[in-house]
């Protein structure tokens, strides 16, 4: 009887702990979902539940990705300036917060370029100097860390695609990157359900552009 | 055992819910949407809807942290006790201050900056602007509360004289800002602007972290590392070649040598070389951010300029004189920034040495022109307060000096120790409401004498887009050493300025306007026989600090960045009343240097097919007083009107690894024969026009640059 206590002791404990899992997998699977795919509306009541479960899950690197993520490009979507800012601003906060987690990841070194794209938006004639140099920084840290991984080239892509033509860049000039980064997205695997997915359909997307 | 296996599921499996609701409102009672509510340590929470109402379910139990944010709001926690009754929360949360509501000190200043709000200008309009010629004096020019002098270099600002502006380099008094001067031929500074990150001109009122100016301060400060790429750049153009290399990203070296030669062969002037004007120059920068919170940087030139020619001597209609001149320059100036673990103190430090030798030949006789300056710079800084927004600066500089003038028997000179010490904070009261006010000392050995100088700017957001500034305060310097070296009993000139700043910026137009008032007092004057109005005379007479003036005015500023597709327009007009006596200037008198009404209009146009910007500007300048050799003062007369159109051009071609710019531009394409003054012939009965030694000037040139970029070559950013 005793035994039969106890093995039921940990059992109880650890469906305690599974049921934890299977929550957080579910939750994220979820809010991932809408993070990478809602573009009809403002994704904000998504990023302030994936906070909540950075918060709780504080020793998670994920959560605080994505809690970057989501503000990065949710400040694509606001018009004011200021505001962009400001959005950009916690997401660099919650970057750290995941570098700190998880140090020399590819993934945060390309959300880390991402943001700094997102700060030479703003003002793209006098940004380009410092952001500029910060998103090739961080763009070839990502490469060199993860030479597999398709976000570092559609990234690269999508930078050369808004670049003008004047300038070196533009759409056949892209072009290339693209592919490649399709041609990476089909190998590509990654741990979770949950770990990032993006690039691929925007890349099918400003390809047909 | 059932029943056991019942009793271990239970907190897993029975979900007695609570609800959670209530509103999240700012301290006014308005509802706050997006707000994002949460239990800390748990999943559960809501987002607020529009009105900031929310409503969310939980199943725990106990004392819990419940927490509010909202994107520019401080964020509240709050505890509540969940036990098993549902709770309704009134939640209230203070807005933090942020660029999205803060006012901006903003009264006297002109800023060209990326990473400050409310900016008028951008890095970039330095060198995009036509008839600035990439020259970040002769930009300034075009500014608001400047004047526009033809036949002299430097920054004169609602009637203070060239003296009264001091060009500073991060924090550090620029000695030589300009190459030497020439009677009556206009300098170009000796800075690149793409040096600088950011360039603020203050028209007065300025901080107490700067003095020894009357007028106004040039802040530039240089730019950070960018990338860690290596490239090479040659540039080639009329006035010169150079070579520039970047390893890495951090240290850049560079060697450049001009001859004129070529622009003299093009374009038409009246200049009489005996040897054309000739240099060699060098300069070598680091720039290293050393950990996250520290940064190093490091800036040296040393240049040798070579040049002889003949000036009029206005004695005859043909009557000149020679004049040659050999300078060597060296400037060096190194600064470190350590921003301290909680990220509240930053320390600014700095150490900077600068010599400039001018060797001079006057007719037949020699004279040499000689100064030296060590200067060291440090200022802590403390943030605090809501939203760490409030700011505490203080600090000191400390110079050395030593300046000389040897002209055949005579030798003159000075040493000077200088000495000065500041403080002062911002304070924001509301987001809406920010004051300034700070209090500077200053010793100077040469004098023997020490200043107390208050400042105080305050600033009041009137709308979203809108605001109130207001700047004032007292501003010392000390004599222009052509007097002291002859005079060391004289004491600090002083100046009195007091500035209301309105501007509104909204969408992407910008209206600003400053109205002014400044006294100068212990101006030095000097007694002479007659009057002579040659301003390069030595003075002679004896001098006391009993002259003094006045200048009140108002400039207005518009700009319009939406109207030319891709383009830009700026409308500047300043009004100027201002009258002195000081120098040799028997009476009260407009100074020679001051017209009355300055207006410029700048366009700019980036046609994106051919990758090339264009630019126009028309600058226009009232005629300037005139005065006669022993002139009795009773007649007034002005120079005609100054107008001037310029035009630039720039071409971008970019292929992978490398980069190229080709840039044209004409100054006074027009070709007026603008008249700056008068020289006089010895007796007083003629007079001779001074004139720009290039009616229309034409200028171009290549910049090539090889190898990986640093994110995109500077010059790219062309494109606006």
């Amino acid at each position: 009887m005793k035994k039969m206590f106890l093995v039921l002791c940990l059992a109880g404990t650890s469906l305690v702990a599974s049921a934890q899992k299977e929550k957080y997998e579910a939750t994220m699977n979820e809010l991932t979902g809408v993070l990478q795919s809602e573009y009809q509306r403002s994704i904000m009541p998504e990023i302030n539940k994936m906070e909540r479960v950075a918060n709780a899950e504080a020793n998670e690197w994920l959560p605080q990705y994505w809690v970057a993520y989501g503000l990065i490009r949710e400040s694509y979507v606001v018009s004011d300036n200021a505001e962009k800012e400001i959005l950009l601003d916690k997401a660099e906060e919650y970057l750290r917060k995941a570098d700190a987690l998880s140090p020399k990841n590819a993934e945060i070194e390309v959300l880390t370029a991402n943001l700094s794209s997102g700060r030479l938006v703003i003002d793209p004639m006098t940004r380009w100097q410092k952001y500029g140099a910060l998103f090739e920084q961080h763009l070839a840290e990502a490469a060199r860390l993860d030479p597999q991984n398709p976000r570092v080239d559609y990234l690269r892509a999508v930078n050369i695609f808004y670049t003008p033509e004047g300038f070196g860049g533009g759409k056949e000039k892209a072009k290339p990157h693209f592919e490649s980064a399709l041609q990476k997205f089909e190998t590509f695997k990654s741990p979770h359900t949950y770990s990032p997915a993006w690039g691929k359909a925007e890349a099918i997307y400003l390809m047909g552009q | 055992m059932k029943k056991l296996l019942l009793l271990f599921f239970l907190p897993v499996l029975t979900y007695a819910q609570i609800r959670i609701q209530g509103k999240v409102t700012d301290p006014k009672g308005e509802g706050l949407a997006f707000a994002n509510i949460s239990l800390l340590d748990t999943y559960d929470g809501a987002t607020s809807a529009e009105d900031g109402t929310f409503r969310f379910e939980t199943s725990e139990k106990g004392t819990f942290k419940l927490q509010v944010s909202s994107i520019g709001y401080h964020t509240l926690i709050q505890e509540v006790t969940l036990s098993g009754t549902d709770l309704t929360l009134n939640l209230v949360v203070k807005e933090t201050i942020n660029q999205l509501n803060a006012v901006v000190v903003s009264a006297g200043v002109f800023e060209a900056s990326d990473s400050k709000r409310m900016v008028m200008l951008k890095p970039m309009d330095i060198v995009t602007t036509a008839g600035g010629n990439a020259d970040i004096t002769s930009v300034m020019q075009l500014l608001p509360g400047a004047t526009r002098v033809g036949e002299q270099e430097g920054l004169f600002v609602r009637g203070g004289s060239a003296q009264e502006t001091k060009t500073v380099i991060d924090g550090m008094i620029v000695q030589s800002p300009f190459f030497s001067s020439t009677p009556d031929v206009p300098q170009r500074g000796r800075f690149e602007p793409f040096m600088f990150k950011g360039t603020a001109f203050s028209t007065g009122g300025y901080s107490a972290q700067y003095g020894q100016a009357l007028s106004s301060v040039l802040l530039l400060s240089t730019q950070d590392q960018l990338g860690t790429n290596t490239s090479t750049t040659a540039s080639l153009n009329l006035a010169g070649v150079g070579v520039s290399h970047t390893h890495k990203g951090w240290i850049t070296g560079s060697v450049y040598y001009t001859h004129i030669a070529p622009l003299l062969a093009l374009v038409n002037n009246r200049f009489d070389f005996e040897k054309v004007p000739q240099g060699l120059g060098t300069s070598l920068t680091i720039n290293r951010s050393l950990k996250r919170n520290s940064h190093f940087k490091l800036y040296g030139t040393w240049s040798d300029n070579n040049s002889a020619m003949n000036l009029p001597s206005y004695d005859t209609a043909e009557g000149s004189y020679r004049f040659a001149n050999r300078n060597r320059n060296t400037f060096t100036n190194a600064s470190y920034k350590y921003v301290f673990k909680d990220e509240t103190w930053v320390m600014n430090s700095g150490l900077s040495y600068s010599n400039n030798k001018d060797k001079l030949e006057i007719q037949k006789y020699n004279a040499d022109r000689t100064d030296e300056r060590t200067q060291a710079r440090l200022v802590m800084t403390k943030l605090f307060g809501n939203s760490n927004a409030n700011s505490f600066n203080f600090g000191a500089e400390s110079h050395y000096i030593t300046v000389g003038n040897r002209y055949e028997g005579f030798d003159l000179g000075f040493d000077d120790s200088y000495t000065a010490l500041f403080a002062e904070t911002e304070m924001y009261f509301t987001s809406k409401l920010a004051v300034r006010p700070g209090l500077r000392y200053e010793y100077t050995s040469v004098l023997g004498e020490s200043n107390l100088a208050p400042r105080l700017s305050l600033a009041y957001k009137t709308g979203q887009f809108s605001q109130f500034s207001f700047a004032g305060g007292r501003f010392y310097q000390n004599p222009e050493k052509e007097y002291l070296y002859v005079n060391p009993d004289l004491t600090f000139e002083q100046a009195d300025h007091l500035i209301l700043n309105y501007q509104i910026i909204k969408n992407k137009r910008t209206f600003r306007t400053e109205v002014f008032y400044k006294k100068y007092n212990k101006l030095v004057k000097e007694e002479t026989p007659g009057f002579d109005p040659n301003p390069y005379r030595f003075p002679t007479g004896t001098t006391t600090n009993t002259g003094s003036g006045y200048a009140r005015g108002f400039d207005v500023f518009f700009r319009d960045e939406k109207a030319i597709e891709n383009g830009d327009l700026w409308i500047t007009y300043s009004f100027l009343d201002t009258e002195r006596e000081f120098r040799n200037y028997p009476k009260t008198l407009a100074p020679t240097f001051a017209a009355r009404h300055n207006m410029s209009l700048v366009t700019k146009k980036f046609l994106p097919k051919i990758t090339t910007n264009v630019g126009l500007t028309y600058s226009f300048a009232s005629g300037r007083p005139v005065y006669a050799l022993n002139d009795n003062f009773k007649e007034k007369e002005l120079t005609k009107p100054f107008h001037s159109v310029s035009l630039m051009a720039s071409k971008v071609r970019q292929r992978p690894n490398s980069f190229l710019v080709f840039y044209f531009l004409v100054d006074n394409l027009l070709g007026r024969d603008n008249i700056f003054g008068y020289r006089y012939s010895p007796d007083g009965t003629e007079r001779y026009a001074v004139k720009s030694p290039m009616k229309t000037m034409v200028f171009f040139g290549l910049v090539w640059t090889f190898g990986k970029l640093n994110g995109r070559s500077r010059e790219a950013d062309l494109n606006f």
